[in-house]
């Protein structure tokens, strides 16, 4: 008897199909998501004046990366493994990786509103008024910062198993994250602090994000900051990939 | 042995958790049109054989094949000939029970229409249920939606882990009824019970393990025809007549499994 396997086309929009309605039913919790960015970029108008429209957006939109990338994805991949959800999927004559790959695109499609979301916002309300090149270039650097904090999600999942453990890491990380932001872009403590925060991988993401908003002041820490977060993402995604396993038993 | 009758072939499985040798050097096969019964006392490794055959597991040693073609080598066709129900199912609770259809139609390459779902639905008595999530069924009923995921696209070999868990007479008479029609196509049957009783009756052919070891693979009379007359099984039988329970249990001992 012949076996068909099925058509690529056929599993990945049934996979995208239940991904998408299961982010929407989550939609309050996702919409955190969205509010934590709006939230700064309305109560931090003040300092626009010292720091500049670029700090304010970049900050915003690299907090609503570290929050889906973190909360989002990980949390949810944590909690569908631990209730075997996963193994039921995997005995399908399906590619494990497509799971992943459907579940990263709805994570994607977040990070994209979230963008676009910061973008409205900070047009209305701040008053910042990017170039289109500088709208486009942001909205590709957050994807690219996404994808580190997504595979930093990723590399949690594989090393830690319980859910909880998970959830409590995952907050504690971004609590970090914010306080890496205030310290690398307010400088309280001092100037080896700051530097360490530049280069965190909130840093880099944040340096990137604020280049892409001004091409013009694109430079070369710019660059190295891009760099450096491929680095970040390489590195987090292979220890993700590998550590990783499909059950908690 | 021709291999054309066999759909699923185990040779020499040998599945290791860390240092625990869960399954040892199990072989087996199941032809088509037959309903095997894998029959074994808590922890025997019945699980941990599906699992194997289901791809969840990496095998330490041996060899499975679906339908001709070894799970190892090429996994998507072994698993396309595979429907599975396992021993605890859960989908995404945020899905309705519609939903959860309409995704493993298209992950097993199914385009159905909402009616052709429905109509599933209607079989298993759930066409109400359609809105509701998994989690807000009962067992039961949890059971026969996972079992009609499991034939959904009609697998030749369809591997059930204790399926009639939790089902009331009634759903338990319509789920023999669904598993003897998949036998009439020709199609195979791997499934695992506690009750003795129903494999007695429904089973074609008995394969009991224990320890990880298969002792016995015979069809149901022939197991009972070959024992009867074993004063350890005289001695467990509880009526007046032998039945598999009683070859069961004096194969494997009277104490409970930790
Ligand atoms: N993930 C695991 N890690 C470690 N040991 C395991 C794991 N899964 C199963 N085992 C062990 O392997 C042995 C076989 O387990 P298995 O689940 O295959 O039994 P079973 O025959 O299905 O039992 P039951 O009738 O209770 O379902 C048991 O001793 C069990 O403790
Ligand atoms: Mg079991």
């Amino acid at each position: 008897m012949e076996i068909n396997i099925p058509k690529s086309s056929t599993v990945f929009s049934a996979l995208l199909r239940a991904d998408f309605t299961t982010q929407w039913r989550n939609r309050r919790s996702a919409v955190l998501a969205l509010l934590i960015p709006v939230i700064i970029l309305i109560s931090w108008k003040g300092i626009i004046v010292k720091y500049g429209g670029a700090f304010v957006l970049s900050s915003s939109i690299a907090l609503g990366l570290v929050a889906i990338g973190l909360m989002g994805y990980t949390n949810s991949v944590a909690r569908d493994r631990d209730k075997g959800i996963f193994q039921r999927l995997r005995v399908a004559p399906i590619p494990s990786w497509a799971i992943m790959i459907s579940r990263l695109t709805v994570q994607l499609t977040m990070i994209l509103i979230v963008t676009i979301c910061v973008f409205i916002t900070g047009y209305y309300v701040d008053g910042i008024h990017l170039s289109a090149v500088g709208y486009l270039l942001t909205v590709i650097s957050a994807l690219v910062g996404g994808a580190v904090y997504l595979s930093l999600g990723q590399m949690i999942v594989g090393l830690i198993k319980n859910p909880e453990t998970v959830n409590s890491t995952t907050r504690l990380v971004y609590f970090v994250f914010i306080i890496t932001g205030m310290i690398g872009g307010l400088g309280f403590l001092g100037d080896i602090a700051q530097k360490l925060a530049r280069w965190s991988p909130y840093g880099t993401v944040q340096t990137m994000l604020a280049g892409s908003l001004q091409p013009d002041l694109w430079h070369n820490e710019t660059t190295m900051a891009l760099l450096v977060t491929l680095g970040y993402t390489l590195f987090f995604a292979f220890m993700g990939i590998k550590k990783f396993k499909w059950n908690t038993r | 042995m021709n291999n054309h009758e066999q759909i699923l072939n185990v040779e020499g499985l040998n599945v290791y958790y860390g240092t625990t040798h869960a399954v040892q050097n199990v072989s087996f096969d199941v032809k088509r049109g037959e309903i095997f019964g894998l029959l074994g006392p808590n922890g025997a490794g019945k699980t941990s054989t599906l699992s194997a055959i289901e791809g969840l597991l990496n095998y330490h040693s041996g060899s499975i094949s679906v339908a001709g073609h070894n799970n190892k080598a090429k996994p998507l066709h072994a698993k396309a000939a595979l429907g599975v129900q396992l021993q605890s199912t859960s989908f995404q609770p945020e899905l309705t029970i519609l939903e959860i259809l309409q995704l493993y139609a298209g992950i097993y390459g199914l385009s159905l229409r909402k009616e052709e779902l429905m109509g599933k639905l209607q079989d298993i008595k759930l066409a109400d249920a359609a809105n509701k999530k998994f989690g807000q069924l009962s067992g039961g009923q949890q059971q026969r939606v996972s079992l009609v995921i499991a034939t959904i696209h009609t697998p030749q070999l369809v591997l059930l882990d204790e399926p009639t868990t939790g089902l009331d007479p009634q759903s338990r008479r319509q789920l023999w009824e669904r598993i003897e029609g998949i036998r009439e196509k020709g199609h195979g049957v791997l499934l695992t019970t506690h009750s003795m009783e129903e494999a007695q009756s429904v089973c074609d052919r008995i394969g009991i393990i224990d320890h990880g070891k298969v002792i016995e693979v015979n069809t149901p009379e022939a197991l009972i025809e070959k024992h009867k007359d074993e004063p350890e099984v005289i001695r467990v039988s509880r009526k007046g007549r032998i039945t598999l329970e009683d070859v069961f249990i004096a194969l494997t001992g009277t104490e409970i499994r930790s």
